[in-house]
């Protein structure tokens, strides 16, 4: 065992109190400039209103930061929260956790869910939440232990910068002979250097005896908590079962969790057989329906797909129990065992990759023309490691290398790399050169929004061409789905509150294949109801998957397909056995909505959340390029014609790519109009005061925020 | 025969799996099934051939991701 040296600044002994129907009743409060540790009880109508999870920690975030609060302030905090059904053994995805914080390339609040086993074992040991502000000098380490019932505060100077190696060394350094007791939070040099730092949320792997982790990846908070100067979070709690969250009604709970384990265990073989190979099975599927990123969002297909696609890591992946969250069926968290990277300091070593899911595959992989298994595992071993977001790592890349082929940069500005599309070795170098603040790798690690800035006026290039091929939204990079066909998905990622994400809506099947919402008011009732389910989720600490991607098969026989009631009926009941609220499925929507126009106020406090910031580049709504047009010329050709009744004999392919750009720029601002409406906001994005009282978050602060930009009586 | 989830269908040469939805008289719009472990997307249905003692599955997928 490596021998590690911790110098204790704090420790706050508590007594641990007992877990109620699903929460603690109290939250833990770090100031890192001051080493004061706090303990708060938890309001009754914070937890009535904001639930948990995302819920709690938007709350601790807007109580800490002002309008004019950027990421590297002090005063930006990190909130780390699960929520009430977060840490039941029995109910397949209940292990997940909420992080927020000011973001570096937003601006603006970001929250990014994760899984590991961090956000339980701290509710468990008497926490809902964790609220992580100032700064350290030095690198330090925070300990919440349960077992013992103390919070410490440690200077760690010699810890290792690698986030595989922090977890693994404080992992059994903490574990006293049970290291599944253990779960630590670390970023890496990548999330000092860049502005995309991930958050490593780890999980003991008690088969193949070895810390493993899962990504809180989105909106650079990695990037804060280097800043902050914490090299770890630790939580340490014992024996977890379906009593330790000491839910209201356990013979119910008991219930209905079987059933929903019962039915994917039945039904994922048969489907997605996601416990074998993840969310790997989206490759093929997305390529055939012309909704895999391949060469920055260019192409929706490449016959090269196949070479990602399941069938290639269903042989790659090591065989065995990947649940991030203990007794959960959709056990999804694959890794690869013995992968020997062939670049960067671990070249020529045997390492264990954690991944990679579909959003790696296709961002590290298609969307830069690189169709080997290989270098996309090892892409994603180094993010990981690194502490960097695999999606925004893709998509900034993605967007390098496009300017790259079209001279809009050239080698004098990337250092001599080429950054040709399909170029291996070129996206790995790049890719270190990030993690280490290196040559051309410090420019892309800013992101795609400051990188057009600096494209645009240190290298000369075309203002205009780089904001229709960069795909970012609000500051965020997008995820791994193509839009252009999609006007749903195309308000999914552009009418989110973070920026392009597609765990808040994801309408692509439900729109293009099922064709459930043909008219604009319809999508905007899917823009309206289906975000809401995602984020009661967040607010829960509960995963997405089980929800939707794994559908009983009478399913489609129901009178709204689109919302497996089935499973919403169960989630209701799983809701009233842990917490004893008695809820309907109708009341999930209006619990997360509540929270949902919060975070669209907080968006308007930090000076967006208006109509201008829910744009998106022209790329994600069609073909930019007379080469894309021509890629699908049929498929345009028909739609100017038949369906938006355009002659077009005689025009050239550039006059015809000019009409449906016309088109689609106009269909989209009509869907934000008729979200906005459904959504009970005002033309300009804003939630109105009726909607505000409706929702109870009609507090004071909240009602100035609102009168600042005009919404008042 | 062809299994198709819990039914029994019979089988015939040049079966499509197009032709198997059709058979079976389900408009659903699958943007997947499975054949034999192996996923097929809507865009092949009319290309790829079920063969004699096959197993399916229909997907009613609604979302990924």
């Amino acid at each position: 065992m490596t021998e590690i040296k911790l110098r204790e600044v704090k420790t706050l002994k508590y007594l641990r109190p007992t877990i109620e129907r699903g929460y603690a009743n109290q939250t833990l409060h770090v100031d890192l400039s001051t080493s004061e540790i706090s303990i708060k009880p938890l309001e009754e109508k914070v937890k009535e209103i904001f639930v948990g999870g995302r819920g709690f920690c938007l709350w601790f975030l807007w109580n800490a930061v002002k309008g004019s609060t950027k990421w590297n302030d002090p005063e930006n905090a990190i909130c780390i929260s699960s929520g009430p059904l977060g840490g039941t053994p029995t109910y397949p995805g209940s292990g997940k956790s909420i992080v927020t914080s000011i973001s570096p390339t937003t601006g603006s609040v970001m929250d990014s869910n994760v899984g590991g086993y961090f956000g339980p074992y701290l509710k468990f040991s008497g926490f809902d939440a964790i609220e992580l502000r100032g700064k350290a000098t030095g690198d330090v380490i925070i300990l919440i232990d349960g077992i013992s019932q103390k919070v410490q505060l440690f200077q760690a100077p010699e810890l290792p910068d690698m986030a595989h190696e922090i977890s693994h060394i404080l992992t059994q350094h903490f574990a006293q002979g049970k290291p599944r007791n253990v779960s630590v939070v670390s970023t890496g040099p990548g999330a000092k250097h860049t502005l995309m730092g991930c958050l490593n949320f780890s999980w003991y792997d008690t088969g193949r005896g070895r810390a493993r982790y899962k990504q809180a990846g989105r909106g650079g908070i990695g990037s804060v908590f280097s800043d902050k100067g914490i090299k770890a979070l630790v939580s340490c709690w014992d024996k977890v079962t379906v009593k330790t969250n000491n839910p209201a009604n356990e013979e119910e709970l008991k219930k209905v969790a079987k059933m929903h384990s019962r039915e994917i265990v039945e039904l994922d073989p048969r489907q997605n057989d996601m416990a074998r190979v993840g969310t790997t099975h989206l490759v093929e599927i997305m390529n055939d329906h012309d909704c895999l990123p391949v060469k920055n969002f260019r192409y929706g297909q490449d016959p090269r797909a196949p070479n990602l696609g399941q069938e290639v890591f269903r042989r790659i992946f090591d065989k065995g129990f990947d649940g991030c969250w203990i007794g959960c069926t959709v056990a999804c968290s694959h890794g690869v065992k013995d992968f020997v990277p062939v670049t960067g300091p671990y070249k020529g070593k045997r390492v264990f990759v954690d991944g990679p899911e579909y959003e790696t595959i296709a961002g590290c992989g298609s969307n830069l023309g690189i169709f080997d298994p290989y270098t996309v595992t090892e892409m994603n071993f180094y993010c990981d490691t690194y502490g960097l977001d695999t999606i925004s790592v893709g998509t900034s890349m993605a967007f390098v290398m496009e300017c790259f082929e079209t001279g809009l940069i050239n080698e004098k500005h990337t250092g001599g790399l080429d950054l040709s599309f399909g170029n291996r070795a070129g996206a790995l170098e790049l890719l270190h050169q990030m993690a280490a603040g290196r040559g051309f790798g410090r420019v892309v690690g800013r992101g795609v929004r400051q990188m057009k800035k600096i494209f645009a006026e240190e290298y000369g290039a075309d203002p205009d061409a780089i904001q229709d091929i960069g795909m970012e939204a609000k500051g965020l990079e997008f995820s791994e789905y193509m839009t252009k066909e999609s006007l749903a998905q195309q308000g999914g990622y552009g009418l989110t509150l973070k920026g392009p994400q597609h765990d808040e809506a994801w309408l692509i099947f439900l729109d293009m294949v099922h064709n459930y919402m043909p008219t604009f008011e319809q999508k905007a009732e899917a823009l309206y109801w289906f975000p809401m389910f995602r984020t009661w989720f967040g607010l829960c600490g509960l995963c997405k998957l089980p929800w939707n991607d794994i559908v009983p098969e009478d399913n489609k026989d129901t009178k709204e397909p689109a919302k497996v009631i089935k499973h919403v009926k169960w989630y209701a009941e799983f809701f009233g056995a842990v917490t004893g609220r008695s809820v309907e499925p109708g009341d999930l929507i209006t619990m997360s909505e509540a929270v949902y126009d919060f975070q669209r106020i907080f968006n308007l406090k930090m000076g967006f959340g208006t109509s201008e910031h829910d744009n998106i580049p022209y790329r994600a709504m069609g073909p930019v390029t007379v080469d894309e047009y021509e890629s699908r010329r049929e498929r345009y050709d028909k739609q100017l014609v038949e369906v938006y009744g355009v002659e077009i004999n005689g025009k050239s392919t550039g006059e015809k790519l000019r009409l449906l750009r016309k088109i689609r720029e106009q269909m989209y601002e009509k869907l934000k109009e008729a979200v906005y409406k459904r959504r009970g906001w005002n033309e300009n994005g804003i939630p109105t005061l009726e909607t505000v009282k409706r929702l109870r978050i009609d507090f004071p602060e909240v009602l100035e925020v609102l009168k600042a930009h005009g919404v008042e009586k | 025969m062809i299994k198709v989830g819990k039914k029994i269908i019979p089988w015939r040469e040049g079966m499509s799996v197009a032709d198997l939805l059709n058979d079976l008289k389900d408009p659903y719009a699958y943007p997947v099934v499975k054949v034999n472990g192996k996923l097929v997307s809507r865009i092949d249905f009319e290309k790829t051939l079920i063969s004699d003692n096959s197993e399916v599955y229909l997907i009613p997928m609604v979302a990924g991701g």
